[in-house]
């Protein structure tokens, strides 16, 4: 390369050598777009003896040699012209796109200055972009132009006899889909040298240089508009559009060195003879081009569909179908056919979880020729099972688009079985404990499910809490307390006066014997029925006198009542049925039915508690 | 005595527990049913009527924050698994699903630390949900009295003993979850908190449009209400900052 672009220098200098006079300060670089660590020259050169040489500053750019400085001196037809040359060997640091400032020189007590250079910096591979196609121009020897075409002399116009096409095989393309850029040079003078000015950006696009592996330039010819031409290739790209819309390719520039009989020649037989000529540069740039990209159909879009577009195939291969655990496994996937086979996503294989999977190691076989990238990619994964069983390897989904049909494509595979047999346990990983515990592997973080219960819907600002029932049954259970202990001392006080006690409780235990006399009654057990009667009157007035059961008779019971102020007639009524009682207990009464007595005694009680 | 307690306090919880019409509850089926064949949308609609309608529960808050989650809306599922939160403080379920919520916002906030006693505390008194603890102070409170009346009335020198004992253990316990419930009811209402609804909002140093911009907020991160002034609303964030949002950018948990 560097011997090319000495040539190009030594042409150029030789040319500004014929135009004697002026002294021209020019930079050049080896390479206009570099890759990081990759050494390129910048070279400052001036066609005369220069001084004061003040280099620019290589921002973004690392000094590896440098200056390096010859002087060539020569002298023709007792001419001598001499020449100087800086140049510097540099290394890109980062990726960017970094200028090389002017260098300035004084040669001929003038200041003169070099253009400031673009660089643009890539990341780690070289750009494809190079210059092979130009500088085989320099080298035509067996290829070339037919001399019959070449006219002796341009016409006042030079782009109807020297420029470049931009060719492109499709002008409306899909998002992806691959075109094929070619740069054709059409001329008919004769071209001594030629020299990028600028290459195209080609934003937008993805592109790949088809490479000519002979690095000559083939001309042909070719009639273009009713004139003959003879037609090089200068760069072939492929470029895959990596958005919709319209976009323009911008054109590529060169300088050409034309060469043309001098225009005094025709008169001049010496000239004639010799052939004098001129060389002249000229700037020659080709027209845009705008490509009409369509986005890919949404509808129709398979699932998992990794952009790729062209036509595929696809296969997939497992090396073994039974092994031991802690084997390795082979999985092979390959898609081939035409398209972005490079720009094709990584396909999500899903493997069993309790495999162990290694990034899959990405081989291409890709070729670029004129008919577009093709060629094929094998991902082959390195899989490890760890434990023993029978496992499926779920097929993968390949889709792609057709843009020749405008449909989406999904290509199937096939599943795998694979069977698992237990591997030997030094060989485990886990060695660290005897058995073949392992932690759960958290497969996927997800929300856990919602609650199917109802639970307890309520209206907003109704919670238990602060509600009135809360406040309320908060205070029931000291104020039950409060309750409890008042009812206890009020029963305890009215409880301690045994004899009071006993007087109210008298009539209770009456009206229980006169119940169970009603019983006897009408039982017609009469003996038991007295009986009862006497003893519910008997006890009654026991308790109700305070009179224990010791001194329980007929006067005592008479000046009790008596001393109680209960009055004359119902005393003696009451002793008389006393008696009455007493005696038909032993013996059978006349005169008074037993319902009588029994109504009597009722009666009595009742007055008794009335009057006491 | 105590049958007729325990009859009391069934009539008076019964009601509380069982405030459900089928209505409600048909709703919160349907709502389910929507979501387990994965229709978000329309599940969100169930649920968020119950919502709408002025009922509240935990499983409800906490679904309608599943079904706003699933569907990608990911302010208003903080915003309910926030409110569910707010219901039962100790449901893991919804502590895990309101973290991985916390982890799809856009705002990354650093907590201020808190002092690690306060932070005992406040998981102390967070743990049961304030109906729980009033019921359960309700029941202490009714059991401890009961006791003591029991100690008042009973003949039996141990039982007595073992009684009087029982009571002020009960009595204690009631008063003890009485004050939690008290700590959280006054936590949650000084700790009003909000969710940002706007997808990008400028925070500014005063509540006038013309003040100063201080940061930007996303949706889905959750504020401290300190103040309000007309339209504007004081907020403190988990990290310590300060400053005045518009109050229809936030919605009260």
């Amino acid at each position: 390369m560097k011997r090319i672009y000495s040539i190009v220098l030594l042409l150029l200098l030789q040319s500004s050598l014929l135009f004697a006079a002026d002294i021209r300060f020019t930079a050049s670089v080896s390479k206009t777009e570099v890759s990081t660590t990759e050494q390129f020259e910048v070279t400052f050169a001036v066609n005369g003896n220069g001084d004061h040489f003040t280099p620019p500053s290589f921002t973004g750019f690392l000094v590896v040699a440098g200056p390096n400085v010859s002087t060539s001196m020569s002298v023709i037809n007792g001419n001598s012209s001499s020449s100087m040359e800086f140049s510097y060997v540099l290394i890109a640091v980062k990726p960017g796109t970094y200028t090389i400032g002017a260098a300035s020189i004084v040669a001929n007590g003038k200041q003169l200055s070099t253009k400031p250079i673009n660089i643009k910096v890539v990341k780690g591979q070289a750009a494809p972009q190079n210059n092979n196609a130009a500088a085989s121009q320099q080298q035509q020897q067996q290829n070339g132009p037919d001399s019959r075409v070449t006219m002796r002399r341009p016409g006042a116009d030079i782009s109807k006899s020297l420029f470049i096409k931009a060719d492109v095989d499709k002008k409306s393309v899909y998002l992806g889909e691959q075109i094929t850029l070619t740069y054709k040079l059409y001329t008919r003078v004769a071209i001594v040298g030629s020299e990028p000015e600028k290459l195209p950006d080609l934003n937008g696009f993805y592109s790949q240089d088809i490479k000519n592996p002979d690095q000559n330039v083939h001309w042909r010819t070719e009639v273009f508009n009713g004139s003959k031409y003879n037609v090089a290739n200068i760069k072939q790209t492929i470029l895959f559009p990596e958005r919709g819309g319209d976009i323009t390719l911008d054109p590529i520039s060169f300088f050409f060195v034309v060469r043309e009989s001098a225009a005094a020649s025709d008169d001049d037989l010496f000239g004639q003879f010799f052939g004098s000529y001129n060389d002249v540069k000229y700037r020659i740039k080709s027209t845009p081009v705008i490509i009409h990209v369509k986005p890919l159909p949404l509808a129709g879009k398979p699932d998992g569909f990794g952009g790729a577009v062209g036509h595929f195939a696809i296969s997939t291969d497992l090396d073994k179908k039974e092994l031991k655990s802690n084997e390795p496994l082979n999985y092979k996937i390959r898609i081939s056919g035409k398209g972005n086979l490079k720009l094709i996503k990584p396909l999500s294989a899903n493997f069993p979880a309790d495999f162990e999977k290694y990034d899959p190691k990405t081989i291409d076989t890709i070729t670029e020729n004129v008919n577009g990238q093709s060629g094929s990619r094998t991902y082959t994964y390195l899989l490890i099972p760890r434990h023993q069983g029978n496992y499926t390897i779920d097929p993968v989904k390949f889709s792609y688009f057709d843009p020749s049909t405008g449909k989406y494509v999904s290509l199937p595979t096939k599943p795998f079985q694979v069977k698992v047999n237990k591997g030997l346990t030094e060989n485990n990983v886990t060695a660290y404990s005897a058995t073949d515990k392992q932690d759960v592997k958290l497969l996927n973080k997800d929300i856990r499910y919602i609650k199917p219960d109802d639970g307890s819907i309520s209206k907003m600002g109704e919670g238990f809490y602060g509600s009135g029932l809360y406040y309320s049954l908060l205070g029931l259970g000291p104020l039950l307390f409060l309750g409890a202990l008042a009812y206890g001392s009020w029963y305890e006080r009215t409880n301690s006066d045994i004899v009071k006690v006993k007087s109210r409780k008298a009539s209770k235990i009456a009206a229980k014997h006169l119940a169970s006399a009603q019983a006897q009654l009408s039982a017609k057990n009469s003996n038991a029925f007295y009986e009862n009667v006497f003893k519910g009157l008997y006890g009654y007035l026991s308790d109700k006198l305070n009179i224990d059961a010791a001194n329980l008779n007929r006067e005592k019971i008479a000046s009790e009542l008596k001393n109680r102020q209960l009055d004359e007639p119902l005393i003696n009524e009451l002793l008389d049925t006393l008696d009455l009682c007493d005696m038909a207990r032993y013996a059978p009464v006349s005169g008074v039915s037993e319902q009588q007595i029994f109504d009597k005694a009722k009666n009595m009680i009742n007055d008794i508690e009335d009057k006491i | 005595m105590i049958r007729r307690i325990l009859c009391l306090l069934l009539l008076t919880i019964a009601p509380a527990l069982a405030f459900c019409d089928a209505g409600t509850s048909a709703l919160f089926k349907k709502g389910n049913e929507q979501y387990a064949k994965a229709q978000y949308k329309e599940a969100i609609t169930s649920y968020q009527k119950l919502v709408d309608g002025g009922y509240q529960s935990v499983p409800v808050y906490f679904n309608l924050g599943n079904a706003y989650y699933k569907n990608g809306d990911i302010a208003p599922a903080i915003l309910y698994y926030e409110k569910a939160h707010k219901l039962s403080p100790g449901d893991e379920d919804i502590k895990l699903n309101l973290q991985l919520a916390n982890l799809k916002t856009t705002d990354k906030l650093d907590e201020a630390p808190e002092f690690f006693i306060s932070k005992w505390w406040h998981s102390f008194i967070l743990t049961f949900s304030l109906g729980t603890l009033a019921v359960l102070a309700v029941l202490s409170i009714l059991a401890g009295s009961g006791v003591l009346i029991l100690y008042r009335f009973t003949q039996s020198v141990s039982v007595k003993k073992a009684s009087f004992y029982t009571a002020i253990l009960l009595v204690f316990l009631g008063l003890v979850f009485i004050f939690i419930a008290g700590r959280q009811a006054d936590y949650f209402e000084s700790h009003q908190q909000a969710i940002v609804f706007s997808n990008s909002v400028i925070i500014k140093s005063a509540p006038v449009h013309t003040s100063k911009d201080l940061f930007v907020l996303h949706d889905g991160t959750k504020v401290e209400v300190l103040e309000h002034n007309n339209d504007w609303i004081k907020i403190r964030l988990a990290n310590g900052n300060e400053g005045w949002i518009g109050a229809a950018d936030v919605r009260d948990i």
